[in-house]
């Protein structure tokens, strides 16, 4: 009884019509859609932004070398080796010493080309940038307290005196001003559940705990306008808890911050115990 | 050692087909349980698609019956339960009983030559439990304020009573523990079954290594599951009995209190062992099925069943790379970073056995092997893909949004499925008595296989240019709106997928009830469950069968021109 | 297994959970621990104040046939008859008053998206004092005052429209965001925040009237913007002397001009700086007070249009320094006050080198910082 027959790929599939209308549709609907579009990430907008970029491309550039040694090697035995009359299987356990050799040499290779030289720059880019919080006794590190909550972002700058608690400490909601061209360090907590600060034009990104304070920090290069997003689920309005990260010119932040003391120290209540929320910097 | 207790055939209806203790009842029951729960997960993700393509557009269909409060609109509370539900349904409710207790309990006995599991009762009990737990689950949907909707991860303090009043996730977590009991008992027996009741002749080394995988993965489920067992009762604590493990005290008020991060850590030392869990009885299978439809042996066995014992032992020790953004030590972050880098190797080793399995076969491209050969397919995108989460200096951009989304359903949701539906194409001659549809099988494959692999891999894009997930609508923040059009290719991609698995339930009905008659051994394969007669019998084996060759003897020279495969229970002629 | 005192365990199990549910102390911060027991049913319906004639007439056009005007009603003064049965008249103490029921099905249905939406903030018993409304300020609103800032509406209370406007709507800058909710949820959530009224005050009072935001007249400076700025500008230091709080975008010379005051007149320190004031708003018992936005800094809350200012400024903010204008100065000079903080908004608001430039330039003489 020959099942064979049975065997033979339905190639034809793929070239009918039948399968023709949903791919076309999902083109179509890919290219179909408003203005704008946009692919990737944006252009990193801090002084550590490039490592990203860098990382993933080569990643990507090694992995697609690899998965596409894995589609020739799925398809060449689906066109060659394929079953039919007379036609016979090499037999092989693969117990040889000289597979084992083999599969020795190919995974050692695997490892270093695919994980060790990424592991090494990952290592590099940790030490030298992410993790590596700038000192806060350094005039020129900006310090900002960040208190998530559901679901918003309070931000609290410590103001022209450079000390949290006191009443010119500048509180904003959503909206974050830094200075470029300085280290901006943070403390983070939270008041009920786990947030995320997401600087995505950064690319930093570090979660908020109740209960505990996380740093992070960055170093933006570029001046105006960028995101902040949370993400780390946080309830109904997850979505909706974003906001505005400002970059300004020394000079201009200067102003900014001047003006923005002042106007702290004017809405000051000191009897308002329950209202003040600073803590000690954290390092 | 072989035992031969054989347990009477049951008279009454409830024994028969309810409160059976033969495996092979229980392995149907886990079936039809399991692919009920994954087409209810699977409407579940395609409303979360709706959403996401049109934003606050009332679903059709069925939205005006499920919300009537909100005009058919899926409000952000509701869209949050449905990702939590999709994800633990799928997990826990879909493919645990698909994957390990229908394909465990119909496999093992049948391929180790015994006549049923080494307890039959408590096979039962592990079917009981599972439903019980589900059943839960179903029941938290109608409660006061609905299920749960914190994420199938139920990250305290939003889990704990700070963040979600009401009787929703305390049901979740009950049910939880309910279907790791089930994996538990499931786990026992089979790990009892393998060591004590293969037949004469079959040595570990001849093994199918269907066998060894769903083996390794009872080990895991035994060693982990309680650990999330006793993360649930801890929540349930906090909840119900005011504890305060995960609920911490606030900075500005001092004092001590509990650690939300100590949860993490409970839920992901389970958590991603339950991943290897979920692909250890998939990557066996398709082992199998390889050598099986390639009429070749499964290249370097030995190796093979190295790599999946050493991805057993290391499971545990990677789990902090879920952790990376949390504020782990540096140290720690590194060492995780290092150990998962290192667990992808024996999973690389594995993944080139298995085209080498291909390499110089005669392959027989019938339904079963096409899904065998899409795992290898979509496990490669979904596992090179890890390399990016893996790595702290991509992870850190990248968690939490799409990337990760697309990557552990190409892992773990694509692989484990597609290792299931080849696995059910396989046995579903011998379990049923009838053929399914070659021709719709081949259809269900194909036109499952290109939507999935772009929904995943759109999913990609997404991540990259910085969509983050758990988000119920991506055009309130500006940051996000450019990216809609990813969204709805998406979402195109993921309802053809959806209509795509229709095709795959009218094979199953129809076949299952008017296909055409199963000869024996339609597949000419030679392991032990295929010497006997289909529908098998009550006892299985008449006698206990001797095994005297390995279960991939494909196309070896001794065999002769004339055939190519040989029954395990021979002996291989010179 | 010998040697547990499975009975032991038992006994301590219990007192564990005795022990975990003991009373703490009352100085401790309410949000010290995590809620339990959180109530998700109302079992009572409730009367809720309505409000009056003329919104029934509007009422009746938008949903016809559903309010019908009786003549014979109040005692033969006439009076509107809901089909649906929500709304009703009836006569307490002499006056004849719209009364709106609010079923306990209702009710606990709004209790229940409360609770998921909006007690995180507003707290579970809608005191304002949620978890996530600890040290906000301006905190969020308490619905046991039944006081509101910016429904916009001169009467004691808001219409169910004006509620919703404004949770539909959002207050910009603050954690109160528009929120994506459907206006059934939306509804049923505001009656269940209107019967949080303490017994006999806000809308359970027979005495509180209910209204809808002010109307929004017809602008009659549309195609004179330039002189409404300007006239803006007089009433604001002048007659309205909005600088007492807010501030005052002149130099101390042009305000006495404005005001006409006698030479050498002095105004109050830090001029061009908003003054801090007290408002009603409460948060633990204590009366938080209230800063008046700069204009050219400040996020305003309840919109920027004109209108939006129109509206804002004529109903004033209620439990604030902020009084209703509307009806103390015209409705001409209402609108050019609007233009005028528009064109400040508009002119400064988030431009760095043009605000610094302008307050610079009011900041330059010295005795007016």
């Amino acid at each position: 009884m020959s099942m064979l027959s049975t065997f033979t790929p339905s190639f034809a599939l793929l070239r009918s019509r039948w399968l023709g209308c949903p791919l076309a549709l999902m083109l179509t609907s890919t290219w179909a859609l408003a203005q704008d579009k946009r692919w990737g990430p944006g252009e990193p907008a801090s002084d550590y932004g490039y490592r990203f970029g860098e990382l993933f491309w080569l990643i990507t550039t090694l992995v697609s070398v690899a998965f596409a040694l894995v589609v020739v090697l799925l398809i060449v035995p689906m066109l060659r080796d394929r079953a039919r009359p007379g036609h016979r299987a090499s037999f092989d356990h693969g117990k040889s010493l000289h597979d084992k050799r083999l599969t020795a040499v190919i995974s050692i290779i695997t490892f270093i080309v695919l994980d060790a030289w990424v592991l090494v720059i990952a290592m590099k880019d940790l030490r030298e940038a992410y993790w590596a919080i700038p000192a806060a006794k350094d005039p020129q590190t900006y310090k900002v307290e960040v208190l998530a909550q559901q679901w918003a972002w309070s931000f609290r700058a410590a103001g022209v005196d450079g000390e949290f608690g006191t009443p010119d400490d500048i509180l904003t909601t959503n909206e974050l001003v830094v200075p470029k061209d300085r280290p901006v360090s943070f403390n983070l907590t939270s008041k009920d559940v786990i947030h995320s600060l997401f600087l995505p034009e950064m690319r930093m990104k570090k979660d908020l705990n109740p209960g505990a304070i996380n740093l992070a920090w960055f170093k933006p290069v570029v001046e105006g306008e960028f995101s902040i997003l949370c993400a780390e689920l946080c309830g109904f309005a997850h979505y909706q808890m974003f906001g505005k990260l400002r970059v300004l010119e020394q000079g201009q932040f200067n102003e900014w911050e001047a003006e923005a003391s002042q106007l702290a120290s004017t809405a000051f209540d000191a009897d308002d115990t329950e209202g003040h929320w600073a803590w000690d910097w954290q390092e | 050692m072989s035992s031969d207790h054989i347990h009477p055939e049951p008279t009454t209806f409830l024994r028969k087909h309810v409160f059976s203790i033969d495996h092979k009842v229980i392995a149907k029951q886990f079936l039809w349980f399991g692919l009920i729960w994954l087409g209810i997960g699977g409407i579940m993700a395609m409303m979360l698609r709706w959403q996401l393509a049109n934003p606050g557009v009332p679903v059709p269909l069925i939205g005006g019956l499920l919300f009537p409060r909100t005009g058919g609109v899926i409000d952000p509370a509701t869209y949050n339960t449905l990702f939590t539900m999709h994800g633990t349904i799928m997990i826990f409710l879909g493919l645990t009983p698909a994957m390990i207790g229908a394909l465990g309990n119909w496999c093992i006995p049948l391929m180790i030559g015994a006549r049923d599991m080494i307890f039959p009762t408590l096979n039962m009990l592990s079917f009981w439990a599972m439903f019980l737990g589900g059943a839960v689950g179903f029941y938290s949907l109608f409660v006061p304020l609905g299920a749960t909707e914190v994420g199938w991860t139920g990250y305290p303090t939003l889990s704990t009573t700070v963040g979600a009043v009401g009787q929703g996730e305390t049901l979740w977590a009950i049910a939880v523990f309910l279907i790791g009991a089930s994996s538990i008992m499931g786990g026992i027996n089979y790990i009892t079954t393998v060591i004590r009741l293969r037949c004469p002749g079959m040595t570990w080394m001849r093994m199918p290594l269907t066998v060894w995988g769903l083996f390794l993965t009872s080990i895991l489920n035994v060693l982990f599951i309680p650990v999330i067992g006793s993360a649930m009762i801890i929540l349930v604590l906090d909840r119900v009995f005011g504890t305060s493990f995960y609920v911490p005290a606030s900075i500005m008020s001092g004092g001590t209190g509990g650690d939300p991060i100590l949860y993490q850590h409970l839920f992901w030392i389970f958590g991603h062992p339950e991943v290897y869990i979920l692909i250890l009885p998939a990557w066996g299978v398709v082992c199998d099925l390889l050598s099986f439809f390639a009429r070749k042996p499964a290249f370097g066995y030995r190796t093979s069943v190295g790599a999946m014992v050493v991805v057993t032992v290391l499971s545990a020790l990677v789990y902090g790379h879920h952790m990376f953004t949390t504020g782990l030590s540096a140290m720690l972050g590194e060492s995780f970073m290092l150990l998962t880098m290192i667990i992808s190797v024996p999973a690389e080793i594995l993944f080139f056995n298995w085209l080498h399995t291909l390499w110089k076969g005669s392959l027989r491209l019938t339904t079963p092997m096409l899904f065998a050969m899409g795992v290898i397919f979509v496990f490669g995108l979904g596992g090179l893909t890890g390399i990016y989460c893996a790595t702290i200096g991509t992870d850190i951009f990248l968690h939490d949004t799409y990337f990760i989304v697309g990557h552990f359903h190409l892992t773990m949701a694509a692989s484990a499925l597609f290792g299931t539906f080849g696995a059910i194409y396989f046995w579903f001659p011998k379990m049923f008595g009838r053929m399914m549809s070659e021709r719709l099988g081949k259809l269900h494959f194909w036109l499952s296989f290109f939507p999935l692999v772009l929904v995943f891999c759109i999913m990609f894009i997404s991540g990259y240019a910085g969509m983050p997930r758990r988000y119920y609508d991506h055009t309130s923040a500006e940051y996000l709106r450019p990216l809609q059009h990813l969204n709805v290719a998406t979402t195109v991609s993921a309802f053809l997928l959806g209509v795509a698995q229709f095709i795959f339930v009218f094979n199953f009905i129809k076949s299952r009830w008017w296909g055409k008659t199963a000869p024996q051994n339609p597949w000419d394969v030679g392991t032990v469950d295929w010497t006997i007669a289909t529908p098998v019998p009550h006892y299985n084996f008449k006698t206990i069968p001797v095994v005297r060759c390995g279960p991939h003897e494909f196309s070896n020279p001794v065999l002769g021109p004339d055939t190519d495969w040989i029954y395990q229970t021979e002996e291989l002629p010179g | 297994m010998r040697g547990i005192s499975w009975q032991g365990l038992a006994v301590a199990f219990g007192a564990l959970g005795l022990l975990t549910s003991l009373q703490t102390s009352e100085d401790e911060n309410p949000h010290a621990r995590a809620p339990r027991d959180v109530s998700l049913v109302v079992t009572e319906g409730a009367w809720l104040r309505a409000p009056g004639a003329d919104w029934f007439a509007q009422r009746a056009k938008a949903e016809p046939g559903r309010f019908t005007h009786d003549a014979t009603a109040a005692g033969g003064a006439g009076g509107w008859v809901d089909s649906h049965g929500e709304y009703s008249l009836s006569e307490i103490e002499g006056e004849w008053a719209y009364w709106q029921w609010a079923s306990a099905e209702r009710l606990t249905d709004g209790r229940q998206d409360f609770v998921q939406f909006c007690s995180s903030c507003h707290g579970l018993n809608g005191d304002g004092y949620g978890r996530s409304g600890q040290h906000l300020r301006p905190t969020p609103r308490s619905f046991q005052q039944n006081k509101f800032k910016f429904t916009k509406v001169t009467a004691d209370l808001p219409s169910d429209e004006a509620l919703l406007s404004v949770i539909k709507r959002g207050l910009a800058g603050t954690p109160m965001l528009p929120w994506d909710l459907s206006d059934v949820q939306l509804l049923d959530i505001i009656q269940y925040i209107k019967s949080l009224s303490p017994e006999e005050s806000g809308w359970r009072d027979v005495y509180s009237q209910v209204g809808d935001a002010i109307e929004v007249t017809e602008d009659p400076w549309t195609d004179t913007k330039e002189r409404a700025i300007v006239r803006g500008r007089e009433i604001y230091h002048g007659a309205a002397s909005c600088h007492l709080c807010h501030p005052g975008y002149v130099t101390n010379e042009e305000l006495r001009v404005i005001r006409k005051d006698p030479e050498g007149t002095t105004y109050r320190e830090n001029l061009t700086y908003p003054a801090l004031k007290d408002s009603e708003y409460e948060v633990l018992g204590r009366a938080t007070k209230v800063m008046p936005p700069d204009f050219t800094w400040h996020q305003m809350r309840a919109g920027t249009t004109t209108a939006d200012l129109f509206q804002t400024i004529a109903s004033g903010i209620k439990g604030t320094a902020m009084p209703q204008w509307k009806g103390a100065i015209s409705d001409e000079d209402l609108w050019a006050l609007a233009h005028y903080v528009e064109n400040l908004i508009v002119s400064y608001k988030d431009q760095p080198a043009a605000r610094s430039a302008f307050m610079g330039g009011l900041r330059v003489s010295g005795d007016n910082k």
